[in-house]
This record gives structure tokens, sequence and C-alpha cells, in this order.
């Protein structure tokens, strides 16, 4: 019982934030004075590209879609609508393409980067921060230098440094792109064979810096437990040793959980970033492009996205706190 | 009256950085079937550094210099070289912490703890089994079987405290070390902890007690004889009611007088006891009755 | 907190950190041009020990002057924006926890939604939509958007620091609500908020570098991150030209890593729990067994996860454990 009302008020909240999210991500661009659409339209003008009749029809066209001659408000509504439906709005520097198809080219190659980087970082960072703890001596020292040393690079430094030593300097993988010129994405083993390669670099510098976390935050953790009471008093009454190493683990491993929702963000800038070190087309190049070029729809669709990966990591993380931890079940008081 | 645990010649140490502490000076004490040996003694004395390497659970920066172990009729030297067998942990000499709060891990609920426990000593042990005697168990000195599946936060602080009392005595120790169980909880929860203690020794699951704690009231009522602690030597043991009420050691006397609970005895002299003795005469050499 | 018993991890972060403040501090009295002149060709290779000691980058300018006035650039930024966000956490954190009731539960609401709204965005977000970037408003919407977990965490001490005596005392006293929050709440909070405000500097250094390498930076001064920006924008990696890209990239990874060595070092003193090494481990059981007394402010709860990824969004777990 308690675990349905505690899961109940977390996605109350969760939409409640997301509500937040929505609003602040309509709300903050437009604090630009003056009419967006006249400066877009504008720049398109000065660049040569359309002739006066088509700056007339871009010109309605988006005012149709942001519907900026009617009040604020509604203009929320009208956002709000679209984005509920799924349609994220036209871009602008390259018009007449939509938002949704320009991230949905984008889109895999950051959550290819993304995912295996966050499962295998945690996992392999966790258990190795554990075991140093455990261990101590040497393997723990040094382990722990290297690992804080890793995690305090940013990730985008560090995909710098490989990218130099490894592709430009050693030529053993590829320099930039997703995958080698003149092939065409398609789901077949030899272009898999070929992206591989290309994704080898980015995925690495984004691991390795999250891995480092792990295991500095493991490692502190499992020495914070190590000294605790019912590590000695499972050791007084001759319990096996493999058996409360269990223990410390399932202990150690819930601010690592809980950490893992605040990471997340980051690992997602981070990502982002180490994107336009390689030139990986992903939603980090898009942006990058997007700000470039002043191209809103494409900009606030990006942080959209990024709100909501966020936004539902953390209430993932919070269902599976729920079930871990048997306290947060009991408790009804205490933080939201 | 058969012997039932010798500790000949303990020394303990701790090393800390600045200075060697000498925790436990060169004690020997004896304790006898059925007996519950009250350890007495102000902070500092050395009495749960004493329990602690007598229940095989000293490490560093506690050192155990030299020291041996008689239980029935098997000898463990104690020294920090030597090995001490996992197995007599929990089922040879068991302990009962202080705090029993945090003793339990949070996230797993009591009857893991038992299992565990349990298969720790038998590795052919099955899980249905080791229920069955935990459920015996409970229900033999009077507490719900559902505590089993209960977390450590769902139990109040005397279940707690009960609980683990069991779960430290699961495995018939032939001795249980309590050190200060009674101190975190309310006199009425300090009475059915030591109506449980006294029951489980009438019941034999353990043969003697050593009980640590610096509450004289209690130790008046749960020990049977009683050894004083102070600086690291044992300076008086015998008969609680000898130690109480004629104690022979200006130390002892000392802390005796200074019980804040007035008996008609020594209402007169409440705290004043303490100040009427010089600390030099507690260098005096210990009394040890029969 | 004696200087003599810190670990060496301790001085180390001290010797990296003074190195990037002396480059960034002195550096640029003694380069004697300015990052904007133009005294070479594109990506001209380093030589001498003059101002072409590091090359020219994509506009034929010194790079060791972008170097050093980037560093400035970078740490003033972080600086500011690092103080800022703790002096808001703090605030927020102290004023929340202290009060209690309503206010409590507004600000804690607020800070509730600050949290689960990855800042990265509203930065993005604010940065785009202004209409011109200088430094310093760079730094205070950094500062502004990043102090909500401070706030929490400062909150969660501030309520177990109320329950305690002398507070009652300072009541009884006649102290007024900002006198006991100055006298005799923040000192037992000093030692976690220097940690925090070490972090909060880094976290808003990583985040500034983060943003000009979006092409968010600051539009009228050089600073580490926008020399990435054109480092990359203009392919000199592809071209091998190194002194372009490696220097601030260099930079950034030692401030960064030195602020953060800085705190995990600090915090193995005012946490002795989690010390390692026998003579740290027995001093920290000593002080607890042989009853010594040790002023412990506060029970700083469980260590936090450090790292650059983190730092980007929160850098400490605030998760309460009900010990």
């Amino acid at each position: 019982m308690g675990l349905a009302r505690y899961l109940g008020r977390k996605l109350v909240w969760t939409i409640i934030v997301f509500f937040v999210a929505l609003l602040l991500n309509f709300l903050l661009p437009r604090l630009i004075p003056g009419n967006p659409v006249d400066v877009i339209v504008g720049t398109l003008a000065r660049g040569g590209g359309a002739s006066g009749a088509d700056l007339e029809k871009i010109h309605a066209h988006y005012m149709v879609e942001f519907g900026l001659d009617k009040p604020l408000w509604q203009q929320f509504f009208i956002y709000c609508n679209n984005v509920l439906h799924g349609n994220l709005g036209t871009s602008f520097s390259q018009y007449p393409a939509s938002v949704n198809s320009l991230i949905g080219q984008a889109l895999p190659w950051s959550l290819a980067l993304m995912i295996p980087a966050v499962l295998i970082g945690w996992i392999v960072g966790n258990i190795l921060g554990a075991v140093a703890a455990y261990r101590g001596g040497w393997v723990d020292r040094g382990g722990f230098v290297g690992s804080l040393f890793l995690s305090s690079i940013p990730p985008f430094a560090l995909g710098i440094i490989l990218l130099f030593l490894i592709a430009v300097k050693m030529q053993i993988l590829p320099i930039g792109g997703a995958y080698s010129f003149g092939l065409t994405p398609e789901l077949t083993p030899a272009f898999f064979g070929d992206a591989i390669t290309y994704w080898w670099l980015p995925f690495w510098s984004v691991v390795l810096v999250f891995f480092g976390g792990q295991a500095v935050g493991m490692r502190s953790m499992a020495i914070y437990e190590l000294g605790s009471d019912y590590v000695n008093y499972n050791r007084g009454l001759g319990v096996r040793e493999s058996y409360t190493v269990s223990y410390i683990f399932r202990n150690a491993m819930l601010p690592q959980i809980t950490g893992l929702a605040l990471a997340i963000a980051g690992i997602i800038a981070g990502s982002l970033i180490t994107e336009l070190v390689f030139s990986y087309p992903g939603l980090g190049s898009l942006l990058f492009a997007a700000i470039g070029s002043s191209d809103y729809p494409v900009i606030q669709a990006i942080t959209l996205l990024i709100t909501i990966a966020v936004v539902l990591a953390n209430f993932a993380v919070d269902v599976l706190t729920g079930f871990i931890d048997p306290r947060i079940r009991a408790s009804q008081t205490g933080e939201r | 009256m058969a012997t039932l645990v010798t500790a000949e010649n303990i020394r303990g140490v701790y090393y800390t950085g600045a200075r060697d502490v000498v925790a436990v000076n060169d004690v020997t004490i004896t304790i006898n079937e059925g007996e519950v040996l009250g350890l007495a003694g102000e902070s500092g004395s050395g009495k749960t550094t004493l329990g602690s390497i007598i229940s095989l659970i000293a490490k560093p920066p506690l050192h155990v210099e030299h020291g041996t172990l008689a239980i029935d009729d098997k000898v463990q030297q104690l020294g920090e070289y030597d090995k001490i067998p996992r197995s007599w942990r929990g089922a040879v000499v068991s302990m009962l912490p202080q705090g029993a709060m945090n003793s339990i891990s949070p996230t797993k609920r009591v009857r893991q703890l038992v299992y565990d426990v349990m298969r720790s000593h038998d590795r052919k042990i099955s899980k249905d089994e080791a229920m069955d005697r935990a459920r015996d168990r409970i229900t033999m000195l009077g507490l719900p079987p559902r505590v089993l599946d209960a977390y450590p936060h769902q139990l109040s602080g005397g279940m707690k405290q009960r609980t683990v009392t069991i779960i430290s005595t699961l495995l018939n120790p032939r001795l249980l070390v309590a050190d200060e169980p009674t101190s975190a909880l309310d006199v009425s929860s300090q009475k059915v902890l030591i109506e449980m203690l006294q029951d489980m020794l009438d019941k034999r699951i353990m043969a003697g007690v050593i009980f640590i704690t610096h509450d004289l009231p209690v130790l008046r009522t749960v020990a049977t004889h009683i050894a004083v602690m102070y600086q690291g030597r044992v300076v008086e043991k015998g008969p609680t009611d000898i130690i109480v009420n004629h104690p022979q050691h200006p130390y002892t006397q000392a802390l005796m007088s200074s019980v804040l609970v007035p008996e008609p005895k020594y209402s007169k002299m409440r705290i004043e006891g303490m100040r009427d003795f010089n600390r030099d005469d507690f260098e005096a050499e210990a009394v040890i009755h029969a | 907190m004696k200087l003599r018993g810190m670990s060496p991890r301790f001085w180390v972060a001290v010797g990296i950190v003074g190195f990037v403040l002396i480059v960034g501090f002195i550096g640029p009295l003694v380069v004697s041009i300015s990052p904007k002149d133009t005294i070479g060709g594109l990506y001209d290779a380093p030589h001498g020990f003059g101002n072409m000691i590091l090359g020219t980058d994509n506009e034929g300018q010194s790079v060791i002057a972008n170097l050093v006035y980037g560093t400035r650039t970078s740490l003033i930024v972080g600086f500011i924006a690092g103080v800022i966000g703790t002096f808001i956490g703090l605030l927020i954190g102290l004023v929340s926890g202290y009060r209690g009731g309503l206010t409590d539960d507004i600000l804690s609401a607020i800070v509730n939604v600050g949290l689960a709204i990855p800042v990265i965005v509203v930065v993005i977000l604010v940065s785009v939509s202004l209409p011109q970037r200088n430094l310093y408003t760079l730094a205070l919407v950094i500062g502004f958007t990043a102090w909500f977990w401070l706030a929490r965490a400062v909150r969660a001490q501030t309520t177990s620091v109320r329950t305690r005596e002398h507070i009652d005392v300072a009541k009884l006293s006649g102290a007024g609500f900002w006198s006991i929050l100055l006298r005799d709440i923040l000192p037992y909070l000093l030692s976690y908020v220097v940690m925090a405000a070490i972090l909060q500097i880094s976290g808003a250094i990583l985040f500034e570098s983060t943003l000009s390498m979006l092409g968010l930076g600051p539009s009228n001064a050089t600073s580490l991150g926008t020399m990435l920006y054109w480092a990359i924008a203009w392919g000199s990696i592809r071209t091998g030209a190194w002194w372009a890209f490696f220097p601030p990239t260099i930079m950034l990874t030692l401030i960064v890593f030195g602020l953060l060595l800085l705190q995990s070092s600090l915090n193995e003193v005012f946490n002795p729990r989690l010390r390692r090494g026998r003579a740290a481990r027995k001093k920290a059981v000593a002080e607890g067994q042989t009853g010594v007394e040790v002023d412990q402010p506060i029970d700083l709860g469980e260590p936090e996860v450090v790292g650059a990824a983190g730092l980007l969004e929160t850098p400490v777990s605030t998760h309460e454990e009900i010990r």
C-alpha cells in the first residue's frame, strides 16, 4: 500500500515538473524583443535566396504556426497542443524541413552513444568501485586516483585528446562522422561494422568519464558501509564474508541509484558536446548548428527532448528506489 | 559448579598515532556454568574492550598482545597473529552489541539475517529448516513470529533489542557477551529483556553470560557475580551480594556508593561517595572473592 | 584543522589550482600582447619563446595570449557564478530549514522543481534569448540556475542543527532571526559550505565551457571554451594543429581536476570515516573510542558522487539516510 501511494505521488510530481518545464521551454525564447519571425525572414531575405512572394509565404506560415498574432496564453496552448500531437514545428534555417524529421535523423545516433555508455559505465564503475573499497591497499589507492582523474576530465576534453592521439596521430580510427562517406544508413551487418569504428572513440570518451565518477562514488559509499554496525555484527556472528558483501552492496547501491538520476542530465550534456568534437551527427551537432543559425524551433525541440529524457529518467529512478529501499515505502513524510 | 570459561592473561592495546592506550591490562577471569558475570566500571575502564576481545571480534586499532580463551575443553589463543576460526564466532562465543538499532542492515528483513547466520555455520541447511528453527526459538522466548518478516525500522527499540538477542543466540553459544544491552531502553523494556535473558539461561540456550554495563542497579538485578574493572584491571570480583553490600576494594566501595538510586543504607551518602576516597587508594591490590 | 596533517592529495590539489591561478592572473601581466592582436597566419606552428610559443589560432592571433586571457575569463566567470550560486543556495537553504512551515513548503517546492528540470536546458534557452552575451551576464545566468542542490543539502543540515540546545538558548536570550542563522547555525555548516563552494565554482567553469563550445559563450571575451569552439569549427584537430586545442583542453582539465581533488581531500578531513590508511583510520577510531573530544560540526551524511559528468547537473547526492 505504501508503495502505491509513493508511486502515485511521484507520478503527480513528475507531471507537474514536466508542465513547468514546458512552460519555461515556451516562455524563455520569447524573451527576445521584437517579432522573431520578422527577424528570421529578414535574415533569409538578406541571404538572398528567396523571392518576395516566397518570403511572404514563409512569413505567413510561421505566423500561423506560432500564432504570433494571438495573445501569449493562446500561443502557449497552441504550443502544448502541438507538442502533445508530436508536432515540433518547422525548422527556420532548413525550411521547409520539419523539426521532427531533423530530430528523427539525429536521435538514433545520440541514443546509440548514450544508452550503452550509461549502462556500461554504471555497472562496471560501481563494481570496480566496490572491489577497490573492499580490497583496499594499492589496488584501491591507484584505482581511486585514476578514477578521480578520469571523472574530473570534462568529457569533451577526453574526446579531444583521444581524437587527436588515436585518430589523427595513430590513424587507427576515423576522425569524424558516423559512417564512411558514400554509405547510406541501413540495418545491415556491413553498415554496422563500418559505423562501429566511428562510434568507438565517442563512446569511450563518454563512458570513461562516467565510469570514473561511478567508481569514485561507489568506493566512498562502500568504505562508509564497511565501517557500519551491521558489518561488525555479522562478523561477530561468524557470518560468511560473501553474505555480508551482498548486504553492503545493497546499501551502498541506493545512493548510487539516486545519484544516477542526478547525473543523467550531466551525461546528456557531456555526450552532446562530445558529439561536436567528433562531428558525430547526433542531437549535439544538430543543436550546435541550430544555435549557429538561430533556428529556434529546433533548439526548443531539442531542449524539450532533453527535459523529457531527464524527467523520465528521474521518475524511473524513483520507481526503482521505491522497490529497492523498504524504508521509502514506510515513510510517508519527507522529501518529495 | 563447572567452569565454563577461563579468559587468561588478556592484554589489549589501542595503537593510536600519538600514544598506545593499554585498555585491558593482563586480565584473567573465570565464569562458571549458569553464571551471569556482570562487568562493571566507569567509561574507559576497559570493560567493552575486554568484552570485544572475549567475543573474538577485536580488530585494529585494537591489538591483542596476548591472551587465551578456554571454553569447555577447547583452548584458543587470542593474539593478533593467531588465527581465530570463524566457526567459533556466534557458535561458541557470541556477542550482543551495543545499540541493536543498527546491527541489522536496514534493507534486509530479519529472516534474511537469520538464514545467513545459520547457513554460515551449516552449509547444508535449507531455508525452510532455518525458518522453522528460528520460529520455534522466537515463540519459545515470547516474541511474535511476524518479527521474522519485518524490516528493522518496523520494530520498536525494545523489540529490536530482543530480536537481536535471539539472533545472537540462535546457534546456542556457550557464552554470550552482552555489551550494554539495556542502556538504550526504557525501564519496562529493560525488565522484559532481562527476564528473557534469564529465561534463556534457564532453558540452557547458553551456558553463561557476561553482562557489561555501567548501570549498577541493572547489574544488581541480573548478575550472579560481578567483576569491577578500573583502568584496565579487575580490581574486585565476587558474588553479587558481597560486591554490592560488602565491597572491600576502595574503588568498588566508591563505585557502589555513587549509585544515585538511593538504598536506605546509601541514601545519606549519595554523591558524596566518590569524594570521600582518594584516587591513590584505588591502586590497592585486587580482591577476588571465591 | 592543522595544515601539517593534510594529506599529499591536498597539497597536489593546491599546487594544481595555484598553477592555474598564476596562469590566469599573472599571465596577462607577463604576456605583452592582447589576444586580439593578429601576429601571424592561420595556424602557424609554435616557435621561439615569445608570443609565438604556442603558435597562432584560426585568426592569426597568439595562442598563448588567448590562453592566459582565456583562463582568466573562465576563472572569473566560474568564480562569480560559483559565489552567486553558493550564496543563493545557502540563503534559501538556511531560511527554508530554520523557518519551517509554509515558507519551507514553498521554498522546498521551488527547489524540487528546480532540481528536476535539467539546468543545462534552462541555461541554453536563456543564453539563446539574450540580446548580447558578456561574461558577467553569463556568470549571472549560471549562478542563478546552479544553486538548487545546495539549497536542499543546506536545508537538511539546518533542520538538524535547529534542534540543538544552543539554538534554544539563543532564542531565549532574544537573538533575532538573522542573528541566529549567522552566528548559531552557519558555523556548523561552514566546512560543508567551503566544499560546496569549490564544487560550485568548478561546476560553473565547466558550464561556461560547455556553453561556449555550443556557441553560446561570451561574445566579447576569449574563454577557454570559446577557444575550443573555434578550434573545432576550423578543424584544427583534423589538420593536426595541436597548439590550437591542446592548451585550452589541458588547462580546463587542470582547473576542474584540481578543484575536484581539493574538494575530495577536504572531504576526507571533514568526514573521518572516509579516511584510508592505518594512521588516518586509527586516528578516527581513537577519537571515537578513547573519548577524546572531537568537535564534529555535523555528520555530513554519506559522501558525494563527484565527477565532471555529474557537475553539469547536481554534484551532491542528497539522499537522506535514516541512520
